[in-house]
């Protein structure tokens, strides 16, 4: 996907604004009624999909668990070490920062960054229940609410992609990153442009 | 996205196909197969110096 959808700057501006209110929505939907029904798998069903191991889906708070709405496993690739600090953006109801906390263990440190103040507050308390230290950020991807070279790894799970600035946000995460910081994340991306029916069309961004 | 990550600066670019990923709704996958859409596993690391 480029990084800004083919709109004239005056007609961006509000549809953008409508985009982040509908991927609100839809978040804090799978949050509150991970049983409903979604354009996408969700829930344990998709991490097992993924290869989440199971002792992972086991341990996690259910209510974490429930509300997964990845489109892959950033795990597989990301190598953390004890006492690394990770960034998990777009941290949702808190399973992969959990993952990642258990990982960098009790010298580590994982920080959440989420656009809903409602998730981060239910992904701190899932991480403290799991023996995690974490401390969730309310902030926009663009616009990063962390200071430079200050994150070893950053992770992140499907939640570049409905971003409208997504060369912003990709240079948020590397400016945040300290020399020689890695980065983890599954995303969608496709191989051609997208209609402008569908970039007009909040539900379907947002899914 | 892989583009965008080497355009800032990053090193060591590696893109795989998550497998297995698919939307749930049938109306919703036929029009992501139209436009190639897919899950990617993304890994980059920030130059050292």
């Amino acid at each position: 996907m480029t990084d800004v959808a083919p709109l004239h700057a005056e007609e961006q501006a509000p549809l953008e604004g409508v985009i982040k209110g509908e991927v609100l929505r839809m978040y804090q939907e799978v949050a509150e009624h991970p049983e409903g029904e979604f354009h996408f798998y969700h829930g344990r069903q998709a991490a097992e999909m993924f290869g989440y191991e199971r002792e992972w889906l086991d341990r996690a708070p259910p209510g974490a668990v429930a509300s997964f709405a990845g489109v892959g496993n950033p795990h597989l690739r990301s190598r953390l070490q004890a006492g690394e600090v990770v960034l998990d953006l777009g941290s949702g109801a808190g399973l992969d920062s959990i993952i990642a906390g258990w990982q960098v263990g009790p010298t580590g440190r994982v920080i959440g960054v989420d656009l809903n103040p409602t998730m981060c507050r239910k992904a701190e308390a899932h991480a403290a229940a799991s023996g995690v230290r974490m401390a969730c950020h309310e902030g926009r991807m663009e616009d990063i609410p962390l200071p430079d070279a200050s994150v070893d790894v950053v992770i992140s799970n499907g939640v570049i992609n409905l971003s409208f600035r997504k060369r912003t946000v990709i240079r948020e995460l590397f400016r945040l990153l300290k020399p020689g910081g890695r980065l983890s994340i599954t995303d969608i991306v496709s191989a051609k442009q997208l209609s402008q029916s569908i970039v007009n069309d909040p539900k379907l961004w947002a899914s | 996205m892989f583009g965008l990550l080497e355009d800032a600066g990053f090193k060591r670019v590696r893109s795989t196909i998550v497998p297995g990923f698919a939307f749930r709704k049938e109306s919703t996958r036929d029009a992501a197969e139209g436009y190639g859409v897919k899950a990617v596993l993304l890994t980059a690391q920030k130059p050292t110096t």
